[in-house]
């Protein structure tokens, strides 16, 4: 790919071997050869659909015939599609606990993981392996294995579980509240390991002799993880919220195998309601104008990240 | 230390350092909490996987019956025969290995030149650059989706694998940069420069010197890429429509549709298939990703 640009610089290789001082009037151009590829591909399929997302918005066009003119009242329909509050209020909700519980979740999991490596204790790799298991997991599979153990069937694992015990059958998916805590638990079940792969890594970053501080100091282990973890793998923690927060409100393979957004629209969270509309109403204007929200959200949190990133890895 | 054998033996010389001691027990206390801990995450995670295993080796009497015993009476294979004699699982499979090859490729073969530029050239835009790839990293591929849907259409490029893996490399790219980058910033500057002392080009050095060096780290992104493609939904579930072409990720979604009402053993084996090859890899590399993940860490 990057052929036919630096192929140039190659065959020189054979002439008069002289290195090429810094500043000198090759480098000005020399990088955008090694970016070139890079570029091109951003341009075609990054800002190329992106101008046309931002100019589909801005006409009436559907996916059922090709001619379309340029209006402004999609926007208007969009906003004031009745279903809409009830989507948002679901896609908050589902997107709020999701994070939440992952951040609390895989912290949990990441201290554990520490602490059972540094005192050499068994199952500490096992345990990781089956928590990323999950992760690595196509969205579908996660939310057809989720559909098994949650069925209201008599192969419902935890319906099962609660018959063993005496307990009736829990509708989980059908239950319009159920079904958005399903979908919820399932979500983190699905994207803990990045939060605790992230952390893990962070907690090794924290100097030893802190903790040692910690405790000469008489600290109790919930205030040392207060005063001295937290604050420490802060930046860490904001990157990893920003980057889980931004994945949740793309995401809606897992919920569409789950669910498929019911029952009636519970669980229809924003990206799944904007692939509806351009999909299932093959309203491709309609569906632009909801792209172009998760565009923004995505782009503010960005916003955000780059200014809570490190500075030397600007 | 005897005393670190605990029991009731040795009751002198725990006298001689009681404070110790202590420390040691509430440590042990602590190791029985943390193996707590690890049972419980281990529950929570293993058992929906678990079970996804168990009903894929029942026959279909012993699906219907209401048990959280595991283990079933009369394991059987035909779930899996079943849906490897399917027209389309296999082919599901292929596709979904020919799309993650062109996609980790790709990302890999676009990304590493711009991320060695990004480490090592000092250039007019390039921290605005490097924003602008991470800012890439976070476009939803369902908001590029719509318009590639509507241009595929007109050039007749729905249902091409080759341009739906171009899609795949254009969405990997961003994280392979990023991930490469720091690969490489690990890599003295000392180790190019003098090969271009000795009259190598950067490309040379580059690909002789810099790229032999960062192959652990290219594994590690090779692999990340590799599964998030395997896994990948969006683009493939809008551009590539007939059965024929799709990739598990979405295929599954076909044999839910197929079977689920009648026969939920044939979807658990499907999905155990379609799992395996992701987990497989994922655990045999596992080192080289959760590594990548600290070096990481560590530069941050």
């Amino acid at each position: 790919m990057a052929a036919p640009t630096l192929d140039t610089t190659r065959s020189r290789q054979g002439a008069i071997a002289r290195p090429h001082p810094p500043g000198s009037r090759r480098r000005a151009p020399d990088h955008l050869a090694w970016l070139a590829p890079l570029l091109a591909m951003a341009t075609l399929f990054f800002l190329w659909p992106l101008i046309n997302v931002i100019r589909l918005a801005f006409t009436n066009s559907t996916l059922l015939r090709d001619d379309y003119s340029y209006t402004l009242s999609t926007f208007g329909q969009a906003l004031t599609d009745p279903s809409l509050p009830g989507v948002l209020v679901t896609t908050v909700i589902f997107v709020g606990a999701s994070v939440a519980g992952q951040l609390v979740l895989g912290l949990l999991i990441a201290l554990i993981i520490q602490r059972a490596i540094s005192r050499k204790l068994r199952g500490a790799v096992l345990v990781r392996s089956v928590v990323l298991s999950a992760w690595v997991m196509p969205g579908i599979l996660i939310g057809v294995i989720w559909q098994i153990v949650l069925n209201e069937g008599p192969f419902g694992l935890v319906n099962s579980a609660l018959a063993s015990v005496g307990l009736a059958p829990v509708s989980w998916l059908s239950d319009t509240k159920l079904a958005v805590l399903s979908v919820v638990v399932a979500n983190i079940w699905r994207g803990t390991a990045f939060t605790m792969l992230l952390l893990y890594a962070a907690l090794l970053t924290v100097n030893p002799d802190l903790y040692d501080a910690a405790k000469v100091d008489g600290a109790r282990k919930l205030r040392t993880l207060w005063h001295v973890t937290l604050p420490q793998i802060r930046p860490v923690l904001l990157v990893n919220t920003v980057l889980i927060t931004i994945a949740t409100l793309n995401t809606f393979d897992m919920v569409l195998a789950l669910t498929g957004g019911g029952p009636a629209q519970a669980t229809e969270v924003l990206a799944l309601h904007t692939y509806n509309a351009v999909f299932v109403n093959f309203n491709l204007a309609g569906g632009c104008v909801l792209a172009l929200f998760l565009l923004l959200a995505s782009l503010l949190l960005t916003a955000f990240y780059s200014r809570v990133l490190p500075e030397e890895q600007r | 230390m005897s005393t670190t054998t605990a029991g009731g033996s040795g009751t002198a010389a725990r006298g001689a350092r009681p404070r110790r001691r202590t420390a040691r027990t509430r440590a042990r206390i602590d190791d029985v909490w943390t193996y707590l801990g690890l049972l419980a995450v281990l529950l929570f995670f293993g058992i929906p996987l678990l079970w996804m295993v168990s009903l894929a080796f029942r026959n279909q009497q012993e699906i219907l019956v209401t048990t959280i015993n595991p283990v079933p009476d009369h394991p059987t294979l035909d779930n899996f025969g079943q849906v490897l004699r399917s027209a389309q699982f296999p082919r599901f499979l292929l596709n979904s290995a020919i799309l993650s090859a062109i996609g980790a490729c790709g990302a890999i073969a676009v990304a590493a030149p711009a991320a060695y530029a990004f480490s090592r050239m000092r250039f007019r835009g390039r921290p605005v650059l490097l924003v602008g790839v991470l800012a890439l990293q976070m476009v939803s591929p369902l908001v590029l989706a719509f318009p590639l849907y509507r241009y595929f259409a007109s050039l007749g490029l729905l249902n091409s694998l080759p341009a739906t893996g171009l899609v795949y490399i254009a969405i990997l790219m961003p994280l392979a940069t990023w991930m490469l980058k720091g690969v490489f910033d690990g890599i003295p500057r000392d180790l190019d420069d003098a090969a271009m002392i000795d009259g190598a080009t950067r490309w040379v050095a580059f690909r002789r010197i810099v790229l032999p060096i960062a192959m652990p780290g290219l594994t590690a992104v090779f692999v990340i890429t590799a599964l998030l493609a395997w896994a990948e939904f969006v683009v493939p579930f809008i551009l590539l429509t007939s059965p024929a072409h799709l990739p598990i990720s979405v295929g599954i979604l076909n044999l839910q549709g197929t079977y689920a009402t009648n026969s939920t053993g044939i979807l658990a084996a499907g999905s155990v298939i379609a799992v395996l090859p992701a987990i497989v890899l994922f655990v045999v590399l596992q080192r080289f990703i959760v590594g990548a993940f600290v070096s990481g860490a560590l530069k941050g």
